[in-house]
């Protein structure tokens, strides 16, 4: 017995190792299974047992996080008022442009004027609407603005239209992702 | 505009990956104190192949470490009868069960949750609960003790402390590793669980066929645990308990040994310990260790994860009246392997395990057959609507192929008693034997409706079997029953904040 057990004695050594040289990702308390009555009923219906109960000392900060794992793929979860998947999402697709605003009880996000490397002649801002609790391919719409510089003054240009649909399919693809990884658990 | 936006999708993609494997920004946090809870209430319909016997069983029901409860063999029993004549009952000692019922459960949660400036995440959490647990089994709280169906109990408790970088330590009495933390596999999403669900509340334990072999069935003994970060997708986890109770103090009110003391290494009657049994986990296991390895990660928008584990322990000898020890029990030795795939709203999932155990995860007597158990599941989530099936098929040790009884004063033993092994084997055709290994199979079937956040609808079927060849399972009724079945179908309603 001893001798077969020996090969994860060393797998967990080496985990013990690494966790002490390098980062990695910090799993969440959501990311365990659990045989708690409460925890698993309020899976099971798609709601975040991190930001459910009732908060008798401290401040209740579930309202004002953008979703952090819960959420089901019905409900907004922990007070939001649109999808979290969604919101999530569109954060992190839009992430690259630094962020001028975000309200995640509108569901509207507003990112500052953004010059790519490779083209600094020319500049974007994106404005986002995640649109009710539902995840649904119409729950999302992105509009991006294009300006170019001309004689040192910025002056609007059009952007391909093909861009804002780009774009939602991006936010689209990453809340499939995020839903199909904390599904089933 | 299209080259930069592949180039910045390109950047998107980057930062993406970025975002998950970074450690997270952290803002210190005042600790949280939540109240959550539960309630849940069914009914359900039932039909299943056992029969009430008023006979009594001379021993306690919570002793055996087998099949459980079962009446002497009432052909062999001779009664008095209203006339004053002596004779053979033939099974008339025995009623019908009644059908319908209506089980209710509730559980109470204080989350404590923390945070501070270095990153570092703390907690703890204490679960009341009501009797008796749903996916659990009530061979963990106030499993056919003496204590009312209602009396409220602790379940987990525990403290925790995390860290982006070092992983998570938890303290305290809570599920393993290999117990219910990190396994993959086990679709119980739907329903009440299926077969691993609550229709284990409306049967009667004939044969032990109430029982499921369901990761949390290994118990909340108190353990440390330790689960690394995720690397690339993969995180590890390790748990040592030192023995299979929970709660504060030993459980030993003097120096005589017993099974309910935690500092047992060797107790009078470990024999009949194999599982957990009743009030205070009693259990031979002892030195309980839980090693798992997972790994989550994504194909073209397929989630998938798969675990590996282990859990080892050593088991308590037995003590016979004369001082002397005896290895009467294998030590714990389970691998398990599961997966699961989740897509648009899908979920499959496959686990086996295999080793030194029995259908309770209890430790196996000398000489019986390692276990072997099967689950397969699938589940589907539309809208409020969740809709689920899971499997599970195993081989477990059957009766003793040995009883160990203590002999007084045998001859060769210069003093005291000694347990003596017999070796159980049938001596004529036909005749009831305990030497078989066991077969359970079930299947559930359930579906959900969400009417609120947290507040669902349950319909869910449960068939459940166990069948020992040549072991006569309901010695009541005449001839050799060598299966036992149950057919549940509950209705009802969970509420969860």
């Amino acid at each position: 017995m001893n001798i077969s057990a020996r090969p994860i004695l060393w797998l967990g050594l080496a985990a013990l190792l690494l966790a002490a040289c390098s980062g990695g990702r910090q799993v969440q308390n959501d990311e365990y299974g659990t045989d708690n009555q409460r925890e698993l009923a309020l899976r099971m219906s798609g709601s975040n047992p991190a930001t459910s109960g009732i908060v008798v000392f401290g401040v209740d900060r579930s309202r004002d996080t953008a979703g952090g794992g819960g959420g089901g793929p019905g409900g907004g979860g922990g007070g939001m008022t649109v999808n979290a998947y969604l919101w999530r999402a569109t954060l992190d697709t839009l992430s690259f442009m630094p962020l001028a605003s975000a309200d995640p009880f509108g569901g509207v996000i507003i990112t500052d004027w953004y010059s790519p490397p490779q083209a600094e002649a020319e500049r974007f801002k994106a404005t986002a609407y995640v649109i009710g609790r539902q995840l649904r391919s119409d729950g999302v719409r992105v509009q991006v603005f294009r300006q170019v510089s001309r004689n040192g003054t910025w002056v609007d240009a059009p952007a391909s239209t093909a861009t804002n649909s780009e774009m939602e399919d991006r936010v689209l693809a990453r809340a499939r992702e995020l839903r199909s990884q904390s599904a089933g658990r | 505009m299209r080259k930069i936006l592949l180039g910045t999708t390109a950047v998107v993609s980057a930062v993406m990956g970025a975002a998950i494997m970074a450690p997270q920004a952290s803002a210190q946090e005042a600790p949280t104190v939540r109240i959550g809870g539960s309630f849940r209430a069914f009914y359900g319909y039932t039909q299943q192949s056992s029969q009430s016997s008023n006979t009594a069983t001379g021993l306690p029901l919570t002793t055996g470490n087998q099949v459980q409860g079962l009446p002497p063999d009432s052909t062999a029993a001779t009664v008095v009868g209203g006339n004053g004549v002596a004779g053979t009952a033939i099974g008339s000692s025995i009623a019908r069960q009644g059908k319908h019922d209506i089980s209710t459960d509730a559980n109470i949660d204080v989350i404590v949750n923390g945070k501070l400036a270095n990153g570092l995440t703390y907690g703890a959490q204490i679960s009341f609960n009501t009797g008796s647990n749903g996916i659990e089994g009530r061979q963990v709280v106030g499993q056919r003790s003496s204590a009312g169906k209602t009396t409220l109990a602790v379940d987990e408790m525990y403290a925790f402390i995390a860290h982006p970088r070092f992983g998570q330590v938890r303290f305290g009495d809570e599920d393993g590793v290999m117990g219910g933390l990190m396994n993959s596999g086990w679709i119980q999403g739907f329903g009440t669980g299926g077969v691993h669900g609550s229709w284990e509340s409306f049967v009667v334990r004939q044969a032990g066929a109430r029982t499921t072999t369901a990761p949390g069935g290994l118990g909340d003994n108190s353990k440390i645990i330790y689960m690394t970060p995720q690397f690339f997708g993969f995180d590890f986890g390790a748990s040592f308990a030192p023995n299979s109770n929970g709660g504060e103090d030993t459980g030993c009110p003097n120096s005589a040994s017993s099974g309910y003391c935690d500092a047992s290494v060797a107790f009078t009657g470990a024999r009949n310990f194999g599982v957990l049994a009743s009030g205070p986990d009693q259990a031979v296991r002892r030195n309980e260790y839980q090693l798992a390895a997972r790994w989550r990660g994504n194909f073209g928008g397929v989630g998938m994860s798969v675990t590996a584990g282990y859990l080892g322990s050593g088991a308590a000898r037995d003590m016979s009246g004369s001082g002397q020890q005896y290895r009467v029990f294998n030590n714990l030795n389970v691998w398990q392997i599961g997966a699961q795939a989740s897509y648009l709203g899908f979920t499959f999932g496959a686990n086996f395990s295999q080793g030194d155990f029995n259908f309770l995860w209890g430790n196996v007597l000398r000489g019986g057959r390692p276990g072997e158990q099967l689950v397969v599941g699938g589940q589907y989530s539309a809208g409020p609507f969740t809709f689920g099936a899971n499997f599970v098929t195993g081989l477990f040790e059957g009766g003793d192929r040995t009883t160990y009884t203590e002999v007084a004063n045998p001859a060769g033993a210069a003093l005291g008693s000694i347990l003596t092994p017999t070796q159980n084997r049938p001596t004529a055709v036909n005749q009831s034997t305990t030497l078989a290994s066991q077969r359970r199979w079930g299947l559930g079937v359930g579906a959900n409706y969400r009417i609120a956040p947290g507040m669902d609808l349950i319909a869910e079927y449960v068939y459940y079997s166990v069948r020992e060849q040549g072991r006569d399972l309901d010695t009541n009724r005449t001839g050799i029953q060598s299966r036992g079945f149950d057919n549940v179908f509950l209705l009802g309603t969970r509420l969860a904040f």
